[in-house]
């Protein structure tokens, strides 16, 4: 023992920093090569300016869609200000409020879960598809789905509500989510009753997602149950072209 | 002659180790998804970022003047009952809370199909433009389920029997185009559903019904 220490004494400092410094360089080089995979990464020169396109695109959604929040916001403080001067008034902005809610442009809060999803970090072997160990667009739309079995009442993606007209697709290895570029991981969270995760857990369906997806490829699945979750309200557009509220049920004059 | 050589040999390494650290911190940042998209993929991406952001202005545009009216009303003493009205009018349309018409596009599915591959083409539809989509007459609003295997097609848990249609509003000729390009949701569940007949029909009018589904949350409020 005695030895051992008298040797260990004798190795020189610069040798003990080289070594730790060896040691953190293999260590970086490791998580380097690591966070390659399984993402492809394309480094063609065309491509440069098209993600300068996308992220000054990006970053004007980013500015349009805090432009239209506030705006509502105005639009409903406005509304409210009349509101003592009719009872007709007071009504239908009782009414707008709750059709407002439905709609899913109000932000809410209350009882839920957020579950996270994660690319696989397993390798894909040879014969194997690199795409299956990806989240991918029709994981997400399984589990909302699954969400809403459970007795969700308003789910959002990574910041992207989920509304009548919310598609998710697939772009390369990430996902579209109301036509916002979202990069995993993924967020879901959910308002619900305060059992939801038990519920989601005890579903077949669930239960079939996690073994085909999660035991099978690695897609990492997790989740939290905070004292209460937030659910931001659509920044998108409710314009209709050419849907019409049909005659009959025009609110009467 | 040692101590000049460990000291070259420890900057070396360390100086490594920094641009190491620079470029893995800078991996992990934000455009980190970007750089997994080809040129193609990224293509696909500006124009949907493109269609989405004109879309968005226009929706500025419109609470722009909603707003402006709502003030220049009210500064003259006017009643707001008309524009409430008509904001209640849109929002419940595009909500799927009161029946809508319109122009639009008319899917026949004959035969077996599971309720994943209708899913799909809600999806789709939606992707393409769709302002309201009903399934066998019930309205699909969030939270709408569809579910089953082929042959046992449930909407919200009402079965639903073949044939039976899925009716989208929306523009025609881009709905239209969307379902049946080449690779689109129609081939691809021609090729899963080989028993199963599709027929998109374009039509000048569809009629929704409103859903039956209460979409007020109870256990949340709105967020002060």
């Amino acid at each position: 023992m005695i030895a051992l220490r008298a040797r260990l004494r004798a190795i020189p400092t610069w040798q003990v920093t080289l070594g730790l410094a060896l040691l953190g360089l293999g260590f970086l080089i490791a998580a380097q090569l690591a966070s390659e995979r399984p993402r492809v990464r394309y480094t063609t020169q065309e491509r440069a300016p098209l993600v300068e396109t996308a992220l000054g695109l990006q970053a004007q959604q980013d500015d349009l869609k805090a432009r239209i929040l506030d705006l509502r916001d105005r639009i409903q403080t406005a509304e409210r200000a009349g509101e003592g001067s009719a009872e007709l008034v007071r009504q239908l902005n009782q009414e707008l409020e709750r059709a407002r809610i439905a709609a899913g442009l109000i932000p809410l809060q209350g009882t839920g879960i957020v579950l996270r999803l994660e690319d696989s970090i397993q390798p894909a072997p040879p014969d194997g598809n690199d795409r299956d160990y990806l989240v991918s667009a029709q994981d997400i739309r399984i589990l909302i789905e699954e969400l809403w079995l459970a007795g969700a009442e308003a789910i959002a993606v990574s910041g992207e509500r989920v509304t009548t007209t919310t598609a998710v697709i697939d772009i390369g290895g990430s996902v579209l989510v109301n036509s916002a570029y979202l990069a995993p991981p993924y967020h879901v969270t959910a308002l619900g009753p305060p059992d939801l995760y038990d519920r989601l857990s005890a579903s077949g369906g669930f239960v079939d997602f996690v073994r085909a997806r999660g035991e099978r490829f690695g897609i990492r699945i997790s989740f939290a149950t905070p004292e209460s979750v937030d659910i931001p309200a659509f920044a998108g557009t409710v314009n209709l072209r050419n849907a019409r509220v049909a005659p009959s049920q025009s609110p009467a004059p | 002659m040692h101590r000049p050589f460990n000291q070259v040999s420890l900057a070396a390494v360390t100086l490594l180790l920094g641009a190491l650290v620079v470029v893995q911190l800078r991996s992990q940042a934000g455009s980190a998804g970007l750089a997994a998209l080809s040129a193609q993929e990224l293509t696909v991406l500006v124009a949907n970022l493109n269609t989405r952001n004109d879309q968005l202005r226009t929706e500025v545009a419109t609470l722009q003047r909603q707003l402006d009216d709502l003030v220049s009303g009210q500064s003259r003493g006017e009643t707001s009952v008309d524009r409430i009205r008509a904001d209640l009018s849109r929002v419940s349309a595009w909500a799927g809370l009161v029946p809508v018409t319109g122009p639009g596009v008319t899917i026949l599915l004959s035969g077996p199909v599971a309720g994943a591959n209708v899913e799909s083409l809600v999806n789709e539809l939606r992707n393409a433009g769709a302002e309201g989509i009903a399934i066998a007459g019930i309205r699909v609003v969030p939270g709408t389920i569809v579910g089953g295997a082929p042959g046992g097609l449930t909407v919200d848990g009402t079965q639903i029997a073949s044939p039976f249609s899925v009716d989208a509003i929306g523009s025609s000729t881009t709905l239209l185009g969307s379902l049946t390009r080449a690779g689109g949701i129609i081939a691809q569940l021609a090729v899963t559903n080989p028993e199963l007949s599709l027929t998109v029909t374009p039509v000048d009018r569809v009629d929704l019904a409103a859903t039956q589904r209460d979409l007020v949350p109870l256990n949340g409020g709105p967020r002060l």
